[in-house]
């Protein structure tokens, strides 16, 4: 019973991405822009779990986080990337990260996700010749994004980790 | 020595009565002198708490806007009829639907709202969405209890509109940020920073007319085209319920 308890509150956890993504608390915003949620859940798997299956993961979350947005634009790649970095991070980090350590990883894949992202924005946007208009705009995006991330991620991500760590859920991913 | 007493009481300014006289008279000289703006001030104080008050004020705002509707359906009656005369795109006052925000994603990437009604209650894809202040997007995708709407601001929100003062046509795109951009098709085109933006008439997609936003920003410089930056009037951030508008001609 215990041992399916742990199952259930593991998948709960990762159920909080797209609620959260729904959400979207006002309080957490700054220039009502809020902190990337994914990354949040992604990095303290990938340091526990190892690049491949942070890899997977992030693309099962790229793939109900492009299904919430009705958008042409994908968050799939940014994600993947990622996962494999953090995975490979944790790989050579056995013990964990420090505090400021989760912050600083966290803001800078913000950072790939957002450029990915724009990319994208700026390859469709350069068909309607606006794409110059959308540079302030991107990097106001993009920094907030980044700065709540990185302010966030030492206290939610730390506390994902320990988490995940005390529940032993590795067996469901050992076939990864 | 009682003489004496007798001769001082009798003297003219040891009498109250003149005293009094002279006072009032005084007292009129002045209000004279003053052209009645003392008295004015006096009954000003007097008369305050009987003013017409609120209510009666209520009143005639009341017969305003009353005054004011009966103009606005009589103009819409005759607009519809000349409308339909030349066989364009019409919204019909029957078929809206009064809806409630239950998501909200227009900060980041990401511009759309989730609404409380879907195909359930007859809301379909297409069908415009207007909060207080005007036109906020178009809906986007319609599942049984929900719908999406793709607001103007969104990077592939492409809505057709034109300028309210010399009727000129152009394209609204978002690009993200608060402030879509305008493109008119011409270079040399009368638009000023002020002037109102509202839907086409044209359009086959959206209803006639919806106010859209404000122009804020030219750039008749730098490219072959003059485009323009628009203050959206409806704010999609601080907007709790919509309306979903319905065309007359689905």
């Amino acid at each position: 019973m215990n041992k399916y308890s742990r199952r259930f509150y593991s998948l709960i956890s990762f159920v909080i991405i797209p609620i959260m993504f729904f959400w979207n608390p006002s309080w957490f915003s700054l220039m009502r822009i809020t902190p990337y949620w994914p990354l949040f859940w992604i990095l303290p798997w990938a340091l526990l779990y190892g690049p491949l299956s942070a890899v997977i993961i992030s693309f099962c979350i790229g793939i109900i986080l492009d299904s919430l947005i009705n958008d042409i634009y994908t968050q799939i790649p940014g994600l993947m990337i990622c996962g494999f970095w953090f995975g490979t991070i944790g790989l050579s980090q056995k013990n964990g990260l420090k505090n400021y350590q989760y912050g600083l990883i966290a803001s800078i894949g913000t950072f790939i996700c957002g450029i990915f992202y724009f990319i994208q924005v700026i390859f469709n946007s350069t068909i309607n010749n606006s794409y110059s208009l959308l540079f302030p705009y991107a990097i106001k995006n993009i920094f907030a994004q980044i700065f709540l991330t990185g302010l966030l991620a030492p206290v939610l991500s730390s506390w994902l980790y320990i988490y995940f760590k005390r529940n032993n859920i590795s067996k469901l991913t050992k076939r990864f | 020595m009682i003489e004496n007493r007798r001769i001082k009481t009798s003297r003219w300014w040891n009498k109250r009565k003149i005293w009094f006289v002279f006072l009032c008279l005084l007292f009129l000289i002045i209000i004279r002198a003053s052209k009645t703006l003392l008295y004015r001030d006096i009954y000003y104080l007097i008369s305050k708490p009987f003013w017409p008050g609120e209510f009666q004020k209520e009143i005639i705002l009341n017969s305003f806007d009353k005054e004011l509707k009966i103009k606005l359906i009589q103009l819409e009656k005759d607009n519809a009829r000349l409308r339909s005369l030349l066989s364009l795109q019409n919204s019909s006052n029957e078929k809206k639907i009064t809806s409630a925000v239950i998501s909200r994603n227009n900060g980041s990437w990401w511009k759309q709202l989730i609404l409380n009604k879907g195909s359930r209650d007859g809301v379909e894809k297409g069908d415009a969405v207007v909060g207080p202040g005007g036109l906020l997007g178009v809906i986007d995708d319609v599942s049984y209890l929900t719908s999406s709407v793709k607001l103007l601001t969104s990077f592939e929100s492409k809505v057709g509109v034109w300028v309210q003062r010399n009727n000129l046509s152009g394209l609204l795109i978002g690009i993200g940020s608060d402030s879509p951009q305008l493109i008119f098709y011409s270079k040399d085109v009368d638009v000023n920073i002020g002037d109102h933006v509202l839907s086409s008439p044209a359009s086959t997609v959206l209803p006639p007319n919806i106010p859209i936003g404000i122009i804020t920003y030219l750039d008749i410089e730098s490219k072959p085209i003059t485009t323009a930056k628009v203050q959206l009037i409806a704010k999609p951030h601080a907007i709790d319920w919509v309306e979903i508008l319905k065309l007359e001609n689905k």
